[in-house]
């Protein structure tokens, strides 16, 4: 076969992907782009061309600000607590040798399992003012002058109730995913490390986290770009956006400018903004993770 | 290598088209292919269920002869239909409230995509010598709700009315409490009962449109409601109107703590589980309220009880806003004569009588509540016109959307921060602040 006719079969070979890829994927992001340019609510053909102008109005929405505030926030909080603890556990049950392993690799992993509305209504039972869990020991330890903490109904504390549901979900499967990692590392190198008299903790920094890098730059982007959508749905399942909005993430705000708003132009202006905003973020992870990959 | 690619391209363009262009092909009425006519007819699988409709369906085919009813009845109808229209598959009758989840009939509104069916309203109700517009209860089709455009034509068609106001449990006004007549009764009523139980609580904030509505009718009369649902700033900045959200911050100083945790969509049922444990003493809801909640546990002897609101003052008037569905034909319909047939089929005495026994809901035609059963619980609550209450009707007229602006849903500005004014986050000043700032902007847009 010579060169041409390889490169026709190899583009032969990729044309129904590349169909497919354009009439799922680029064509209704490139549909998106162009209905955030319209003033439309979505059902008829009656549209208004007003150009950016659903951008400009965007800036100026504290609703959409705020939101925006809350995604990042959950973003950095989930994403730093779920790794942290991820890598943690993973690094104690890989290498300090924890019986039950296995058990607990199942166990851990769980919730991953579960969908979001399972888990939203386990974290609503918990949260519970009257009979949820953490009220209840919390009153047992504080005798009857205990208040009850309203996780859901308090606008400061509201988000973080949100971010300890979305980190109980995730932990399990970025845990596996590093252990899977950690268990190749060679055991020859802790053994060296132990003769030289490196400790638990540096070994930890200086040889399984160099050689798992690449696994957790891999799954950090994939954890921040899905904390974006899950965001959405454990919002709108525990809080509907509330109390009067505190919990909105630019997903939610999206949905209600889109559909209760009948803003629909609008809506997609805000799509056009988190599409964005993924797209630089995964970009700027990307180049600040970047270090040189380690063999062994 | 050139010209491949330009296939390829144009292949993959001619697909695109295809696979998202709307269905030329369909845009004559809807036909079974077996020369049966298709009445489609989507609507809310809600509180009241479906059996009633299937019923009506069969009886509508019985009497039409090559006429198949296909109905569409989801929980998610919005979802369900959005894509639907967005394709072309227009249903011909929609059955979703104004203001339901989704805000698909709200979207269809502002996008002026509804018929005006005051033919409907000259149509004879099958089998009856009486036409739909004398058989409806007067002042149905005579509001916002049914006239978005206030154009003087019938849009949207009233279905299953039901009083709303305040529940409880009657157990605690005999002999323990003593029901209040007016709105500082009211709050007196809550200093009484501290530290035994809350006096109010809300299942969600959404609950305040019914409440909000006969709230402004009873501080500043029809007029001013009327004025403030047609976005009228001056009305909204009125003492009139600021009494009303001055009313609802001196509640909100007496609502349950958990109320605000647990007013979402996921976890509201506690707020109405809070009247059956006696946690708090009112509630606003409908009269879907005692079904909804009738495998609920509750305390001992508890027995509903239902009231319009306070008053303002003794000499002021007592309103209960009275709530009711709606159905459409969409502009697009295939089947629009058919459809203006099965509406007007909707308010036969047959129809509503097959309505009231499959699901207990109860059609806004004159004499539908003499239908009820003596032993029927919610003719207690059907008769609270009958002790005096007025019955206010109506929503906000339809406006142009204002991007960001959302004031009326449940979440929107007007009802959505309650919660904040409940929590302490937001004073009654701030948050009538911002309706009015919300209430200029649509003005605005509308007049423009």
């Amino acid at each position: 076969m010579n060169n041409k006719s390889l490169k026709r079969f190899i583009i032969l070979c990729l044309s129904p992907a590349l169909i497919l890829f354009s009439v799922f994927m680029i064509y209704p992001t490139f549909s998106v782009f162009l209905m955030s340019l319209y003033k439309w609510g979505g059902l008829s053909s009656n549209k208004l061309f007003v150009g950016l102008n659903n951008f400009k109005i965007l800036m100026q929405d504290e609703n959409f600000i705020r939101s925006f505030q809350n995604t990042v926030f959950l973003i950095v909080v989930v994403t730093i607590v779920t790794l942290v603890i991820a890598i943690m556990f993973a690094a104690i049950l890989v290498k300090e040798n924890v019986k039950g392993q296995n058990f607990f690799r199942v166990i851990f992993y769980i919730p991953n399992i579960l969908s979001v509305v399972v888990i939203s209504s386990i974290f609503s039972a918990i949260y519970d003012p009257g009979q949820g869990l953490i009220n209840s020991f919390l009153s047992l330890i504080n005798g009857d002058g205990f208040k009850s903490i309203q996780f859901l109904g308090n606008q400061d504390i509201v988000i973080y109730s949100i971010a300890g549901a979305m980190i109980w979900q995730a932990i399990g499967y970025y845990m596996v995913i590093y252990m899977a990692g950690m268990s190749s590392i060679p055991n020859q190198l802790y053994e060296s490390a132990d003769i030289e008299g490196a400790s638990k903790v540096r070994q930890f920094f200086k040889i399984t986290l160099p050689l798992v890098w690449d696994t957790i730059r891999t799954s950090l982007i994939f954890f921040i770009i899905s904390s974006i959508n899950l965001s959405f749905l454990f919002v709108k399942i525990m809080t509907s956006g509330g109390p009067d909005g505190a919990s909105e993430v630019f997903l939610s705000y999206m949905y209600k400018q889109a559909y209760n708003n009948a803003s629909y132009g609008y809506g997609m202006s805000i799509g056009v903004i988190v599409f964005i905003f993924s797209f630089l973020l995964s970009g700027v992870i990307n180049k600040i993770t970047k270090r040189d990959t380690l063999q062994y | 290598m050139k010209r491949f690619l330009a296939v390829l391209l144009a292949l993959s363009l001619v697909f695109t088209t295809v696979a998202c262009s709307n269905d030329s092909s369909d845009s004559g009425e809807n036909d079974s292919g077996d020369g049966e006519k298709v009445l489609k007819i989507a609507g809310l699988n809600g509180g009241y269920k479906t059996e009633h409709w299937e019923a009506i369906a069969k009886k509508f085919e019985e009497s039409h002869e090559g006429v198949k009813v296909e109905l569409t009845l989801e929980k998610n109808i919005s979802e369900v239909l959005r894509p639907q229209i967005q394709a072309g598959n227009v249903p011909d009758i929609i059955y979703l409230a104004v203001g339901g989840e989704g805000k698909l009939t709200d979207t269809l509104i502002k996008e002026k995509a509804i018929q005006d069916i005051d033919d409907v309203l000259e149509m004879d109700v099958p089998g009856e010598d009486v036409k739909v517009k004398d058989k409806l209860i007067d002042g149905f089709t005579d509001t916002l709700i049914t006239n978005p455009y206030e154009d003087g034509k019938t849009y949207l068609a009233p279905l299953f009315y039901a009083p709303t106001g305040l529940f409880y449990n009657a157990n605690n006004f005999d002999g323990k409490y003593e029901m209040p007549e007016t709105w500082d009764d009211f709050m007196k009523l809550g200093e009484e009962a501290k530290g035994d139980m809350a006096l109010f609580t809300y299942p969600t904030t959404g609950y305040f449109d019914a409440f909000f509505y006969a709230l402004l009718n009873e501080t500043g009369g029809p007029e001013l409601f009327n004025k403030a649902m047609d976005y009228d700033v001056e009305a909204w900045k009125s003492d009139e109107a600021k009494k009303a959200f001055e009313i609802i911050g001196d509640i909100a100083k007496y609502t349950h703590e958990n109320t605000v945790s647990q007013a979402n969509g996921e976890n509201f049922t506690k707020n109405q589980q809070l009247i059956l444990d006696n946690e708090a003493l009112f509630i606003p809801n409908g009269t879907w309220l005692p079904g909804e909640m009738k495998d609920a546990p509750r305390a001992d002897g508890f027995e509903w009880g239902f009231s319009a609101l306070p008053k303002v003052s003794e000499d002021g008037d007592s309103y209960s806003y009275t709530f009711f569905e709606q159905m459409y034909i969409p502009n697009d319909a295939k089947n629009a004569d058919l459809a203006k047939e099965f509406m007007a089929y909707m308010y036969s005495d047959e129809a509503a009588q097959i309505i009231y026994d499959k699901s207990g809901a109860v059609q806004p035609i004159k004499g539908a509540s003499d239908m009820m059963s003596d032993d029927d619980p919610n003719k207690l609550f059907y008769s609270i016109y009958d002790e005096g209450a007025k019955a206010a009707m109506g929503g906000f007229a339809s406006a142009p959307p204002v991007e960001g602006v959302d004031l009326t849903s449940g979440t929107g500005i007007l009802f959505g921060t309650i919660n904040s004014v409940v929590t302490g986050d937001k004073t009654v000043d701030e948050w009538h602040g911002e309706v009015v700032e919300a209430v200029e902007k649509i003005s605005e847009a509308k007049q423009n």
